[in-house]
């Protein structure tokens, strides 16, 4: 291991010791817990940091562990958007536990470990990397999951959870071992080379390359691999599952855009039947997702199955990867959108919300746009975001990855994908007819709305805002940035 | 170089479209409980936006009235807005888009004076969705940019589904509900259209990007990808118009909408949708507007006997114009689908005479309601003699509905029917039909309102129109009167616009039809 290899995991590094630093003082000094967050944030802002200067200094692309990591400007965004995700989910998790009286540092340091693992699996090249990034990253959104610990209802959605995900560990390594017996590589790139000089692909490679898509949709919760997530999100911390539903999906989105990408150009006679495959689970994801969700009254589990769509829409980014065209800028525009304003809806959840076992109705935030203007402010706009209705973030989500999908020739799936969202509107619509034309039925006690929750939902929502106003900088950047190959 | 804050304090555009909207950020902080405050400041905001229009419009049309192309030049605003897909914030004001705008800045005060008592709780969110909905209707008349016109058109959505889902009757919520849903199925398929055209465009464009309007015009499809490309388009305007058979989400959201949202609904919503065909479809288009030209027309002829007839057999006086309204925007289609100058001049003349008509019919309808909370005709009759200018203008509105010469409602359905006999002669017998009906349905609904004895004790105490109301309707019918004597005073700034337009898609028709995609070189500006 070189300097430049060490160098290359500050970001990592920082995150990692940010966690001990909090277990640590979590033993010593369980007095200073009001302050952990205060201190968390401070990790992610540092890993931000160091990420952005590593990044500077770095070669595009920079491989370093001899090719296991590989740092490129596309991972780097990335990297923002998952601790964007992590800073957000520290700001709204603060009233949360402290509602529930359950504050310590154990919360903070599983959450930081967890970015630490996601940050490394986006730069992963390499299949054994990937697992164990994915080892360490899932065993901590397990744990946090079953955080509440008092609560029933979160430790049987925690246990659901881990024991999917423990199969779905077991099939990616299943996989991985069958990619080795018929390639007698691990790193992606040279197993897919393999297979494209092979004249007839291997059954047992097929089978591994499957399985390790499977296991990545399970992380990315797509259909067929979808049913955990809403009773997982019904049981788990709210502000966690602002996490949940957005960091894991973005870097398994990276790893299955590293698939289909070796796919593409170490063997293309492969690609066709490929793209298939992933138009199928996007068709699937977004009508499922979104049929499925019109019919919840929770708010949470309507969450969880818009969340199966949305992903069903960023396949669409993947299903045809031209090495012409951009593939992974107008994913990663999506990704930042779909960050912004599911965080922002499930930190709002959070401060309106204080039964965690209960259900979360929808309709207990009956006429409360008017009892809190700015947090309903906020949802609505996130509503309307995740709606794809201009001008925020999740239109201009939407029209990349549409815009893409046309020029792809994929005229069906764009015409699909928009009356999937027609589908959707319905129900993001609800929630805003919910706010502002119901008369209130509950009222509000017990709520804890601290400086914290505001900070993180004023932020989601306005960052919806600008990106849908001023998107201009961004997709510069972007499709400046990740175009070359 | 100019800046977007350049141009939102000079006498622009930028200005005139983004106003309102920043208007709305002192709403936040008014106090609650304030909503005399709220009330004159928004009245206050809608003024001083009437007033920058007429500042525009004075600075910049000719002394004889007329607006030119070399206006529209001269008078573009534009800047990059997201370059990497060759986006621009590209503002025009055009002699199609001049007389559409003007009513509806005009609109928004009457609206506000309509909604002073209609409107009894949330004030400043209602004043804010208002101004919003002004931003998102003058930008989408202005927007040169179809991304940019396509973001103004949903902005639209939002502000309307919260007035008719707020402040509407008892089924507002289904009424806004299915606004929205109807409206956003037909843009989300315009959507996918623009983006086919966009990448089309790049294609022929040496890879380079533009949503520009003038650039789209140059596309010149196969019939094929036309009629295609025509359907999604037509789709997303004929549900605005509404045209029959997709007019059902119409009659809901104006009964359910308050007084205000209907006023502004009818008066300057719907005709989004026909200026989305002058626009849009049918110059993008030719060979597939010709093709289907029978189709739309027959669906127009419908509409106008159809909505007459519906209206006809209403027992609630919202219902009866609302679906009045229906039959009036078959005849501005009926217009459009003449593809002739005469009939083009007369269906954007009707188009601001029906915002006008009927924006004072709703406003009147909205007045009797506050006084009784009803709007059935068995509840009413004989109010003449109790409330004689409410009557007045009850009377004089319906006149200008029905189309009685001297007042606008003539000017506008002659001129249509003059010009579309020359190209449809049967179309334009059958719409003929339509104008009797609307006299039969409207005087009908005087008849029972106004005259005959006084059936109930409760009408006998009525108290007539009050100072603020009266202010509301005068100017309404002050142009209706105006424009019934003078129609060319309000033609004449349109009529070389139009004139562009229909000679460019008469050129565009008899062109041969091509195997693929191609960019015409012809200079197709304005």
């Amino acid at each position: 291991m070189s300097r430049a290899d060490l160098i290359s995991l500050y970001p990592e590094i920082i995150l990692c010791g940010t966690g001990i630093l909090l277990l640590l003082l979590e033993a010593a000094a369980p007095k200073l817990r009001r302050a952990f967050t205060g201190l968390a944030i401070l990790g992610v802002l540092a890993a931000a940091r160091s990420a952005w200067v590593v990044w500077a200094h770095a070669p595009e692309p920079w491989l370093t562990f001899g090719g296991l990591l590989e740092l490129t400007n596309a991972t780097y965004a990335l990297t923002l958007i998952v601790l964007l995700a992590t800073g957000l989910c520290l700001l709204a998790s603060q009233s949360y536990l402290r509602r529930e009286n359950i504050l310590g540092g154990e919360y903070h340091a599983l959450l930081l470990w967890c970015a630490c693992g996601l940050l490394l699996m986006l730069r992963a090249t390499e299949l054994l990397t990937i697992f164990v990034s994915l080892e360490l990253f899932s065993l901590a959104l397990y744990s946090l999951a079953a955080f509440h610990r008092r609560l029933a209802i979160a430790t049987e959605g925690a246990i659901k959870y881990f024991l999917m995900g423990a199969f779905v560990s077991a099939f990616i390594l299943y996989g991985i071992a069958l990619l080795f017996g018929a390639t007698g590589s691990t790193r992606l790139v040279d197993v897919v080379q393999a297979l494209g000089l092979m004249p007839d692909v291997p059954i047992t490679a097929t089978l591994g390359l499957l399985l390790l898509v499977a296991g990545f949709g399970f992380k990315m919760s797509l259909v067929p691999f979808h049913a955990w997530s809403p009773d997982t999100y019904q049981g788990a911390p709210s502000p966690f599952v602002g996490f949940l539903s957005v960091a894991p999906k973005v870097a398994s989105a990276m790893v299955l855009y590293r698939i289909l990408d070796a796919v593409v150009v170490g063997a293309p006679t492969m690609a066709v039947k490929w793209s298939g495959v992933v138009a199928a689970l996007a068709v699937l994801s977004m009508l499922v997702g979104n049929l499925l969700a019109l019919a919840q009254r929770d708010i949470k589990r309507m969450l969880a199955y818009s969340g199966i769509a949305h992903m069903g829409y960023l396949l669409l980014a993947f299903v045809t990867l031209d090495p012409q065209r951009p593939s992974l800028s107008p994913a990663i525009v999506y990704l930042l959108a779909y960050t912004l304003m599911n965080a922002g809806a499930f930190t709002v959840i959070t401060l309106l919300y204080n039964r965690p076992g209960e259900q979360h109705l929808i309709d207990d935030l009956a006429g409360w746009g008017y009892r809190h203007p700015l947090l309903g402010a906020c949802l609505a706009v996130c509503m309307l975001s995740l709606g794809g209705i201009p001008p925020t973030a999740g239109f201009i989500g939407k029209y990349v990855v549409f815009l893409n999908a046309v020029g792809d020739g994929l005229l069906g799936l764009a015409i699909l994908g928009v009356l999937a969202s027609l589908l959707g509107v319905f129900y993001y619509l609800r929630v805003i007819y919910v706010l502002y034309m119901k008369a209130e039925a509950r009222q509000p006690e017990g709520l804890l709305i601290d400086i914290w929750g505001r900070a993180a939902a004023v932020v989601a929502a306005l960052g919806t805002l600008v990106l849908g106003l001023w998107p201009s900088g961004i997709l510069q950047w972007l499709i400046e940035k990740t175009a070359a190959r | 170089m100019q800046t977007f804050i350049d141009l939102l304090f000079g006498n622009t555009l930028t200005r005139l479209v983004f106003f309102p909207a920043l208007a709305c950020l002192p709403l936040l902080f008014f106090p609650k409980g304030r909503d005399g405050a709220v009330k004159l400041y928004a009245l206050a905001v809608s003024l001083l936006e009437l007033a920058f229009t007429v500042a525009f419009l004075a600075t910049n049309l000719n002394a004889d009235g007329t607006y030119t192309a070399e206006h529209v030049t001269r008078l573009r605003e534009t800047l990059p807005w997201i370059p990497s897909f060759g986006i621009r914030y590209d503002l025009v004001l055009d002699g199609i888009s001049m007389p559409l705008a003007v009513l509806g800045v005009f609109l928004v005060p009457i609206v506000f004076l309509g909604s002073w008592k209609g409107i009894d709780k949330h004030w400043p969110a209602f004043a804010a969705a208002m101004l919003l909905l002004t931003t998102g209707v003058l930008g989408s008349l202005f927007a040169w940019d179809l991304f940019l016109f396509y973001i103004f058109w949903e902005v639209m959505l939002i502000p309307m589904y919260l007035i008719i889902g707020i402040w509407g009757g008892e089924r507002r919520i289904y009424a806004a509900v299915k606004f929205f849903l109807f409206t956003m199925a037909g843009s989300l398929l315009m959507l996918v259209g623009i983006l086919w055209m966009a990448w089309s465009l790049k294609d022929l464009n040496g890879g380079v990007w533009s949503f520009a309007y003038e650039d789209m015009l140059r596309l010149q499809f196969p019939l094929r990808e036309q009629i295609w490309l025509f359907g999604a388009f037509a789709l997303a305007f004929a549900v605005k118009v509404p045209m029959f058979p997709v007019h059902t989400w119409l009659p809901d959201a104006h009964v359910e909408a308050p007084t205000g949202g209907s006023v502004i609904l009818a008066g300057i919503l719907l005709k989004l949708g026909t200026y989305g065909f002058l626009r849009f479809a049918l110059p993008f288009f030719p060979n597939a507007s010709e093709i289907a030209q029978p189709l739309l027309v027959a669906l127009a002829v419908i509409g106008i006997l159809y909505g007459a007839l519906v209206s006809w057999v209403q027992e609630d006086m919202k219902k009866l114009v609302a679906y009045s309204s229906i039959a009036h925007l078959g005849f501005v289609m009926l217009g459009l689908l003449a593809f002739e100058q005469v009939a083009w001049e007369g269906s954007l003349l009707q188009m601001v005479n029906h915002g006008l008509s009927t924006g004072a019919l709703f406003l009147l309808v909205g007045m009797l309601y506050d006084r009784r909370h009803t709007k059935k005709f068995a509840e009413f009759g004989g109010l003449a003699k109790v409330i004689p200018v409410f009557a007045f203008f009850l009377v004089f509105s319906t006149l200008a509905s029905v189309g009685l010469p001297a007042l606008n409602g003539f000017a506008g359905e002659f001129l249509i029917l003059a010009g579309s006999y020359k190209t449809l002669p049967v179309p334009a017998v059958l719409a003929t039909f339509g104008v009797v009906l609307a006299a039969i349905y409207l005087l009908k609904m005087l008849q029972l309102t106004l005259f005959g004895p006084i059936t109930k004790d409760e009408n006998r105490k009525l108290a007539d129109l009050s100072l603020r109301e009266i202010a509301a309707l005068v100017p309404l019918c002050v142009f209706m009167l105006w424009i019934g004597l003078q129609p060319e005073t309000f033609l004449r700034p349109s009529r070389e616009a139009l004139n562009t337009t229909l000679s460019r898609f008469q050129q565009a028709t008899t062109r041969p039809d091509v195997e693929q995609v191609t960019l015409s070189n012809t200079e197709a500006g304005r």
